[in-house]
């Protein structure tokens, strides 16, 4: 058979065999784009499901616990230990190593001065996971993948209302769960 | 592999890459104009990980309408231009006054080259009828102003009557009406 005639025929074969192919990648090029326009489109859907616990207005400085549901971040609560003192608690699941984030607090300043508030969270075993918590679109890493913690300062301007994101990134998959523990302090400021 | 397929697949790439392209870049010049408040959160309930969203219904409903409006006009402009190059071209076969017309108005290229074929068209007509229904659902659902799914209704009935004049003339091609050849 000449050399050519056998081009030919491979050419016609591997055709044949990818024409199926083809035709899910045809079909691919009209479904990603249209998911990933409904995906691109953005929502409210959290901050509809603000929760009440731990709001009142009263106060200078209110903390409201975003509720919401995620697969890592589970069984959030919310308490008041003293008057400006509060307690952030959530379980932290089983997970692959990936980044994972969600707002877990919304701060909101009533009063007409600046407020500064401490956050100082920790899991209670160290694990091979970076804990950050996001403010104004910054990332300020609270506890490294050693297991070593730092209290992370914010300042609340006055009417202001922060969202707070608690994020993770494991360096490798976990398998087991964990309690994720934060104190929330308003600190005093001497004028 | 089939020459129909092969050519799909390469017409497809360019509205694909546009739909998207649309949507992002309308969310992005929005934000950037309004300095809106945005917030980009991994909820693993959906299809995809990452969700973008804001802090007040009213700031979701403008930018998704803006960002919807732009996405349809990525597409839908394109394909009025490949819709009117052929219309104008087919005309401009049977009719003389055209040629002078287009010379006049300086878009000989038009009907110089015949490169806008039925396929092109329909394909982008697909994602422009993909687009389209988007923007409906969300105006549905309430996350995007009702005019703007207008306006995509409209140019999507615009274009896929584009898309059938297109298809007629190229069936006229090959069996001609009315005893007229080409």
């Amino acid at each position: 058979m000449p050399k050519n005639e056998k081009l030919h025929n491979f050419t016609n074969t591997a055709g044949k065999i990818l024409e199926p192919f083809a035709i899910g990648l045809l079909a691919l090029l009209f479904i990603i784009p249209t998911l990933t326009v409904i995906n691109l489109s953005p929502i409210t859907k959290k901050l509809q499901e603000l929760n009440v616990l731990g709001v009142n207005t009263q106060d200078e400085v209110s903390f409201t616990l975003v509720e919401g549901t995620h697969e890592i971040f589970k069984n959030e609560t919310l308490s008041r230990i003293e008057e400006d003192n509060y307690t952030y608690s959530c379980d932290l699941n089983k997970r692959t190593a990936d980044n994972y984030s969600k707002p877990i607090l919304e701060i909101a300043n009533n009063s007409t001065d600046i407020k500064d508030i401490q956050l100082y969270g920790q899991t209670l075993v160290p694990t091979n996971s970076n804990i950050f918590l996001i403010v104004n679109e910054k990332s300020y890493k609270i506890q490294n993948e050693k297991g070593f913690t730092s209290p992370l300062k914010i300042e609340v301007f006055p009417g202001e209302k922060q969202i707070v994101f608690l994020s993770i990134e494991s360096l490798s998959g976990i398998q087991f769960n964990e309690k994720f523990n934060m104190d929330i302090k308003v600190i005093e400021t001497l004028e | 592999m089939s020459n129909l397929l092969r050519r799909a697949l390469k017409i497809s790439i360019t509205p694909a890459i546009l739909m998207i392209a649309g949507k992002f870049l309308g969310l992005l010049i929005i934000n950037i104009i309004y300095d809106f408040n945005f917030q980009i959160d991994n909820d693993l309930q959906g299809i995809f990980s990452v969700q973008l969203y804001y802090t007040d219904q009213t700031t979701t409903l403008f930018a998704n309408s803006i960002s919807n409006l732009i996405m349809i006009l990525t597409i839908a402009l394109p394909l009025v231009y490949f819709v009117a190059k052929t219309l104008f071209y087919q005309k401009a076969l049977n009719n003389p006054r055209t040629i002078v017309k287009m010379t006049k108005l300086n878009v000989n290229k038009w009907i110089t080259k015949d490169d806008s074929s039925f396929l092109k068209i329909f394909i982008w007509s697909c994602f422009l009828w993909l687009s389209s229904m988007v923007t409906i659902s969300h105006s549905i659902q309430g996350i995007t102003y009702e005019y703007i799914a207008i306006i995509a209704v409209i140019l999507t009935i615009l274009t896929t009557w584009g898309a059938v004049k297109t298809f007629e003339s190229e069936t006229d091609k090959i069996y001609p009406r009315d005893k007229k050849y080409i």
